[in-house]
Formats: C-alpha cells, structure tokens, sequence
C-alpha cells in the first residue's frame, strides 16, 4: 500500500468536517496527492497535505483556523494554484484551504469605481464583469483567465500592462482576512486616499498567504480606454531594442505595454504556431498603446519614429482588432512554446533598472551558455523585469544541478546590477534561500518580527518567503 | 491503440500551470482539484511512477471527465486530457473491473435487437396515445414531469420521411449516411431529415442494413474490445468505393477519426480510407450549395449548441450557424458558452448525475437567456443534455438539427406548391 495517512488526528478532522460540511474536507490520499504541487516545477519532491479543505465563507475559515492554531496546524491557502514560487506548496504538511468555491463578485460600483469580491474569482472574471459596465481592472498577469483576486493579491501580480497601470498592489482598496488566531479584520476602506495608521492593507497584499487569508477584497477600478493598438517593432540587437524603450520613455509617451521578447523566444514560438514573428531578428518588442480614440494614432505614430530612429528593421501596427489580438496571440504564446519543447519549464522573475537591460540580458545569455541550458528570454522590458524562461527535463538530475547553479548566478547578477529577485512572481518556498542576498538582516528581522505579530504559531503559510533554518 | 503507459512522457510534459481549470466544465460545477486535468494528470503520473496504486478511488475520479476536450485548447503543452482519460479508464478497468451502470448502457447500446425495440415501445407510446397520459401527468411530477414534457414535444415534432421532390439533377457520387444508433433505431426524426435533403439536392444516399452503434460510449468508457467489435462491423458494411461518408450526430461523425487507431493491416486501411470520406452533413451541404426555397419561411428564433464532437473534435462550427443563418425567416441568436459541453457526455449523466445536471443547467441558462423559440444542435446525445437541463429549469423548448429545420422548411414549401397545384387543377 503506498497511500499515507493523514496526520491530523480523527477527531480533529471530525471537527472541521463540522464547520465546513463533510463533503468539504478531503482526507483520501488520492485527494491529498492533488493538491501536493502548484505551477511550479520541483521535480519529483511530494508534500503531502493532511486534509484539503474548500470552505465557503470567512466564518467557516475563521473556525478552522482557531482549531488550525490551538493545534498548530500549518494551514496553506490555494487560489488557482498557479504561482510559480512554490507558494502553495504544504512543506510541513497541514491543511490546504481551496478558495474554488467563494467565487462570488459581490458588487460592483460604477459610481465610486470599485468592486468588492470574493477571493476565488478568476482575475478575467472580473475583467469581462467590469468591462460588461465600461470600467476597467488592469492587472493582467498572463495567467489571468485561472490565477484568483485572492491569489494575484498575495502575490500582488503584476503583467504587460504594469508599465503603465501599475499592479495588483495599487488596486487593493480594502480586505477582510482572517488571521492565524480567527480573529477577523478589515484594512483598508472605500476610499482612494487612507492614511489613517499603518498601511495594513498593502502589508497583506504581496504576503503570499504568510499574514492571514483574504476572505474579501475591494479593488480599485478606472474607466475602460476607448481604443487601443498594439505594435511589433524588430530589432537586430537587444541594445537597439532596450534604447528604443527609454527613448519612449523619455519623450513622455506612456504605452500600455512594453514587453520584449529575444530571438530564442521568437523561434521557439514559430516551431509550433506559425505566427510571423521574424526569427531572424534578436529581439521585438510588443508596444501597446491605449486612451482616447484620437490619442491612439498619435501614440503610435511617435512610436514608430523612435523605432525607426533607433534601428528598427521592421514595424507591424495593428489596423484592426482582429490583428492585435494576432500579435498578442504570438506573445501569449510564448511560454506554451516553451512547455512544448522539454517537459518542464521554469520561470525566473529577475527586475533591474530599465538601463541595465541590456548587460542583464547578456549576463543571462553567459551563464546559460555555460551551464548548457535553453532559455529564452522575454518579459516587461519597460519594469525592466525579465522572465528566462528555461527549458529543460528534471529527470535529468545534471540539468537540474545546473539550472540551480545558473538560477543563483542570474539571482547574484540582478543585485549587482541594482535590482532584485523577484518582480512579481514573489519568493515563495523557491526562492525563499536567496532572500537574505536580497535584503539587510534588519529588515529580515523587520518582516520576521511582523509575521511573529500576525501568527505568534508560525502556522501560517511555514516556511515560505524566509530561508529555512 | 495506444495504452496507459504509451503516454507517459505526455503526462510528464503537463507543467501544472492550471490553465485548464479555466476550460474544464466538471472543476467549474465541483472547484476540484481531482476534477480538472492537471490533477488527473498528476494521479496518473503518480500511478506510472508507483507512488500512486490504481485504486478504485483513482476510477472515480476518472469518471469525473466528460471527454469534452474543452481544456485541450487551453493546455499550452498540447495534451489532450480525453485520449488519456480514456486510455487509463481502459486500464481501470482491466484493474478494477467496470462500473456497473456503464456496463449496462453498453450492453443496451451493443445490441441492434434491444435497440430496435426501443424503438417500438416508443412508436406504440406515440401510437397510443400514451404520450397525452403521461403529458396530462407531467405536472405533478416535478423535475422527471418536465422532462417527460420535452421528450414529448421532441415526438410531436418528429419528421415523418416523405419522398420530396428534387430541385436538382442527380448527382454521380457514391454517398453513404451513417446514422449512428440514435438515428437509426430509437428516434428516426434526423435522419428522416437528413435523407429527404439530401433527396431534395440529387444527391441519393445509401444507407446498408444493420449499421451498429458506433460504440463511442464504450470507447469514453475505455471499453475498447466492444468499440472494436461495433466499429468492424461498421467498416465491413460500407464499400470501399464510396465518395462520402456522411454523419449528422456528432459522436458518431467523430467515432470514424477513432476506428483507425483500433485495427491492424487491411482493415485499419479501410477504417482510415473511410475516416478521410467521412464529414458531417452540415459541412457537405455548404459543399454542394444546398437549396434554399424562398418563398417560404420559419418564423421563429433559434439559438445553436455546438456539440463537443463536432467543434472540438472535427472542427465544425462554422457550418451549421450559417446553414441555419440561411433558412429564410429564421432568426439566430448566438448563445454565451455555445460551445460548452451540455452535460450529457455518454455515461457520464448516468455515472454522475449530480455534476452533469449543474451542467447541463448552466447550458439551460445560456439558452434561456437568449431567448430563442427554439434549439438547434447536431448530436443525439446533446440533445439529451439539454432536454434535462431545461427540464431542471422547468423549460420547454423544441430541440432539432441545422438539418431538421432545414426539411421543415421543405416540407413546409412543397405543401404550398401542392396547394397552387391542386388550386391550378380547379
Ligand atoms: C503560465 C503562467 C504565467 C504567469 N504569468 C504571470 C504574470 O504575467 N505575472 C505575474 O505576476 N504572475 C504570473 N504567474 C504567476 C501566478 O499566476 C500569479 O502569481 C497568480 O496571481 C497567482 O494566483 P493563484 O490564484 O494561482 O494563486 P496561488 O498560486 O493559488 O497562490 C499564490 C500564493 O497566494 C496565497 N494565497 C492564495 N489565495 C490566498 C488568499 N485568499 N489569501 C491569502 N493568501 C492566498 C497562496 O498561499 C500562495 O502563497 C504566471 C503563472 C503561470 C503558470
Ligand atoms: S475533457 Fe472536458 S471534462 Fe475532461 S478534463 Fe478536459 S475540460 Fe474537463
Ligand atoms: S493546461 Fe495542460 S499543462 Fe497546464 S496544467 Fe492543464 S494539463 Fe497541465
């Protein structure tokens, strides 16, 4: 036999089957397997929760956490499960709490432009809800049409739009979230302005479930842009391409979206869609701009002149819906290329200063070299927050050896050229190890004494965010 | 055909980036993890890798797929969740033994003579007049009564086969129409239609006796030996030098992609040359620029659903809106979701009913909330899905094919020409 037994004792189990309903709490080993991973590729290591559980509202999560918490029992919330940190992964096995069934969007505000959700709602949910009314929620990870409110709050997610409408973090209005003892709070409030006391709101957002689980989230929206028109401008070097950017930039033109992709992406892409992405090229950038009908054309059409002047080679603008979403098609597609070529695929998350793109790039390019590993590189040029992506096969105990090794080399390269480890993805279990490089021991001691506050157990989310002892 | 462990290194390939939940009908109803296919995917890697044994659990949760191939277009790394499900539940069932209640409705389906005489049960039911008893009861019987209503209405509408008259020359084509069990044996509405369109257009079809079932209930059962068995018989009954095969019901039309995979040496030659003959009866009219009468009309407004096996599985959507769109009076009105699965999915209404009504009731709403008079889809099984789905929504609404309304309209046309005959003869 080769199932497991949970370690949560029977009556405990008893109990939380009385607050959540018995068909709500997963005890099988087959269950538990199901929810012993999250997007992120560990290869063949298994944490096995002790009981999955989907509640279906706070006062049920409050009840379960004061069990959770008398019985020190880590307690890991799941949204989508997509995060690629190893978030949602129960290191020190525990309860899995799956937000799937509080999915409800409870209101949504034209006047005051807000919204008030549960935190199981699908990011693109939302979006297609508000956009129903003409307003607009413009975080837009490319994991969208899955990843949870819940989720993109605590990891406070970012996406090609973040170059102008910031991300999740500037979005979160308000929360109610239960904390490790039951307790329920609120932070934040109805207003676009708050200074009263501590932030505590944007203190849980991008806490990666370590503080409390959300239970209910207000969310800033804006009035949708009329239009919108998305370029492919082609260029024959990264450098070329990185000076087209701050050239934008400096002549105070805002697009929406600024990403890049390198000519290894481009490739890879056309090996399994045929989409006319120039492969010949080092790099494109995907440019799109949004406002008022009037604006758009005059956006792009300044866009295209600083292309040129930088050396773009060629330059594709979208006459029609239909063709912007063909060029958005071509990069949404790029990490499902990546998926195609080896089995796994892993993601970093590296941001530098904009002018630094161009060494950082490079610098990625040298270490993957020398460890023989695929990468093909895009990401938010204009946040200068690169995703190499890596293409490889875990079973291959070398390759993952070397991709460790080239993970903490790009990690060690992004500090020194001023940047840090993660843009948006966050630290997670992954790359929990290397935080202590990224940040001074006091604000180590900082965030530890925080999360001492908030849950005194340390049954929150174990072992996440800090390196483990 | 390919087995469990042939698609290890596919199931290895799933990244877990989750993005079919985003598709995957059963994880929206249930928000498990165990529902969707980077869970199953996870199982049966477990289960290829021996950490995982191939419980009778494991079979529950393969039961819990409705083999709508929704997730296969949202899966970046290309793997489709129905081929392996279905090669594990074939697996499960060398291991576990099969689920009672399948079993029974592939007996019910394997056999022509058990088909048949559902048949006449169902003709003596119309015949006498059973059907108004039971409409007169329906009332009182809740949800069952709802569904005794539609599946009522469904009789009434039912096209009688009536030789029409042609508007074209004959046409040379060698043409066989494989009606799928349904068609043939319980309800003859579709194909009655099928055969007097295709009548009206020249084009003359061939339809051998004793067509089986096409067995692709028991292949999403993993039921591989009698697929096999359904299938050759199939294949031995249609000669080899035909021009078209043509199917009207989703499942069936898409049963001919799978029979290939089944056989080895001449026969998998056969099963191969047929599949490339094979094409779905909304897709061959638009080919021959099937007539449309013009001075006739059906005044009502129609919403379309397109069944799994038809849009996912061989890529025809497009057809049957514009066939519809082309029937002059008729109104279309695209539903939200048109192509999600109704619920029905085979056996998976009878394995899990609970989850394939929550189904089947949001694709109700969808409907309703168009408003349309009526439904139109091109698949037996759909039409199950969504007679119950209405049914739970206390809803009646008549449910045809593109191709039915089509033969209504020329039944409804040559009515009028004989009324201008007979008013000519005075
Ligand atoms: C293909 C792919 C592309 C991606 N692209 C992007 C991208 O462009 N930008 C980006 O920023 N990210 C991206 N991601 C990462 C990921 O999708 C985001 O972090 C996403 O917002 C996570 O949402 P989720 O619902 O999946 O959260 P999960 O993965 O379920 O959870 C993430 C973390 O949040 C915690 N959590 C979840 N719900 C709650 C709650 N209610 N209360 C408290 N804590 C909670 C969990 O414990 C976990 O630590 C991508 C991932 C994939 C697989
Ligand atoms: S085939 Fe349909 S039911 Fe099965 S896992 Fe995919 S989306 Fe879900
Ligand atoms: S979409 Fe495909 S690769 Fe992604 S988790 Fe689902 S099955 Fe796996």
């Amino acid at each position: 036999m080769k199932t497991q037994l949970t370690n949560i004792k029977s009556n405990i189990i008893g109990e939380l089957k009385k607050i959540a309903g018995k068909s709500n709490v997963l005890t099988e080993y087959e269950d538990r397997y199901c929810y012993a991973y999250d997007a992120t590729a560990i290869g063949e290591d298994l944490y096995l929760p002790d009981a999955v559980i989907l509640p279906e509202n706070k006062h049920q999560i409050s009840e379960i956490l004061k069990i959770a918490n008398e019985n020190k029992i880590p307690v890991i919330t799941r949204g989508a499960g997509t995060n690629l940190v190893g978030g949602c992964i129960p290191l020190k096995g525990g309860i899995i709490l799956h937000t799937s069934k509080m999915n409800r969007i409870i209101n949504i505000d034209k006047t005051n432009l807000q919204c008030t959700v549960e935190p199981g709602v699908s990011v693109e949910k939302l979006q297609q809800e508000v956009e129903k009314q003409g307003l607009f929620y413009p975080p837009d990870p490319a994991s969208l049409k899955v990843s949870t409110i819940g989720g993109s709050i605590a990891q406070s997610s970012g996406g090609p739009r973040g170059f102008k409408y910031g991300t999740t973090k500037d979005y979160v209005l308000g929360l109610e979230a239960v904390l490790a003892d039951g307790s329920i709070i609120k932070t934040g409030g109805k207003t676009v302005k708050n200074v009263t006391g501590y932030n505590l709101n944007q203190l849980l957002t991008g806490s990666e479930g370590t503080l409390g689980v959300i239970t209910l989230a207000t969310l800033r929206l804006i009035p949708k842009p009329e239009e919108r028109q998305v370029l492919l401008a082609c260029f024959e070097s990264i450098d070329e391409a990185a000076k087209a950017v701050t050239e934008i930039i400096s002549a105070k033109i805002t697009p929406s979206t600024l990403d890049i992709m390198d000519k290894n992406t481009m490739q890879t892409i056309e090996k399994f869609h045929q989409t006319g992405l120039p492969t010949d090229m080092d790099a494109v950038l995907v440019l799109e701009v949004d406002g008022f009908k009037e604006s758009v054309p005059v956006q792009a059409g300044r866009i295209m002149d600083i292309c040129r002047a930088s050396g773009a080679k060629n330059i594709r603008i979208s006459r029609s819906r239909q063709e912007a979403d063909e060029i958005w098609f071509a990069r949404r597609s790029a990490f499902g290329a990546v998926a195609r070529l080896n089995p796994n695929v892993l993601t970093e998350d590296a941001v530098v200063p904009l002018d630094k793109i161009p060494d950082m790039v490079r610098e990625i390019r040298r270490i993957t070299d020398k460890y023989s590993l695929t990468v093909c590189i895009m990401g938010h040029i204009g946040d200068g927050n690169i995703h190499p992506n890596f293409s490889l096969d875990l079973r291959d105990k070398d390759q993952a050896k070397r991709f460790e090794q080239a993970a903490e080399e790009i990690f060690n390269a992004a500090i020194f050229f001023g940047g840090t480890l993660s843009g948006e993805h966050g630290i997670g279990y992954s790359k929990s190890a290397f935080i202590n490089k990224a940040l001074g021991p006091k604000n180590i001691e900082l965030m530890k004494a925080i999360k001492n506050t908030f849950d005194p157990n340390g049954i929150l989310n174990p072992d996440k965010i800090f390196a483990r002892n | 055909m390919k087995k469990l462990e042939d698609y290890s290194e596919d199931i290895y390939k799933c990244t877990k980036c989750g993005f079919c939940q985003a598709a995957c009908p059963v994880f929206q109803e249930t928000g498990l993890e165990t529902a969707v296919s980077r869970g199953k995917f996870t199982l049966l890697h477990g289960i290829l890798s021996g950490k995982v044994d191939f419980s009778e659990k494991i079979a529950k949760y393969l039961d819990m797929c409705l083999g709508c191939k929704a997730c296969y277009d949202f899966c970046p790394s290309g793997i489709s969740a129905e081929e392996i499900i279905t090669a594990a539940r074939a697996e499960n069932n060398k291991i576990n033994g099969i689920n009672f209640l399948k079993k029974f409705i592939i007996w019910c389906f394997k056999s022509n003579i058990r088909l048949k005489a559902l048949k006449t049960a169902l003709t003596v039911y119309k015949k006498t007049g059973l059907i108004h008893l039971t409409g007169k009861i329906a009332g009182i019987l809740g949800r069952w009564g709802n569904l005794i209503k539609i599946f009522n209405l469904q009789l009434n509408q039912n096209i009688e086969y009536t030789k029409l008259s042609a508007v074209k020359e004959k046409k040379e084509m060698k043409v066989v129409y494989f009606p799928g069990c349904i068609g043939n044996y319980v309800n003859i509405s579709a194909k009655n239609a099928v055969i007097m369109v295709l009548e009206k257009n020249g084009v003359e079809v061939y339809i051998p006796d004793n067509f089986s079932c096409c067995g692709i209930s028991s292949r999403s059962a993993g039921d591989f030996d009698t697929f096999k068995k359904l299938a050759e018989k199939n294949i031995s009954l249609i000669p080899d030098d035909i021009d078209y095969l043509l199917t009207d019901c989703a499942s069936c039309g898409s049963a001919w992609e799978f029979y290939p995979d089944l056989f080895e040496g001449e026969l998998k030659n056969k099963a191969f040359r047929l599949y490339e003959k094979a094409v779905n009866i909304n897709k061959f009219l638009e080919t021959i620029d099937v007539y449309i009468p013009e001075n006739v009309e059906l005044k009502q407004v129609v919403t379309y659903h397109d069944p799994c096996h038809l849009a996912r599985f061989q890529h025809v959507s497009e057809e049957p809106r514009s066939l519809l769109r082309k029937i002059p009076g008729l109104v279309y009105r695209e539903m939200h979701g048109a192509d999600k699965c109704c619920g029905a999915a085979g056996t998976f209404c009878v394995v899990k009913p609970g989850i394939s009504q929550a189904i089947s009731a949001s694709k109700a709403k969808n409907i309703l909330d168009t408003d349309a008079d009526l439904v139109s889809t091109s698949c037996s099984a759909c039409k199950i899905g969504i007679s119950q789905g209405l049914a739970g929504m206390n809803a009646e609404k008549q449910i045809l094919s593109p191709v039915e309304l089509l033969a209504k309209l020329y039944i409804l046309e040559e009515n009028i020409d004989f009324a201008k005959n007979e008013l000519k003869r005075n």
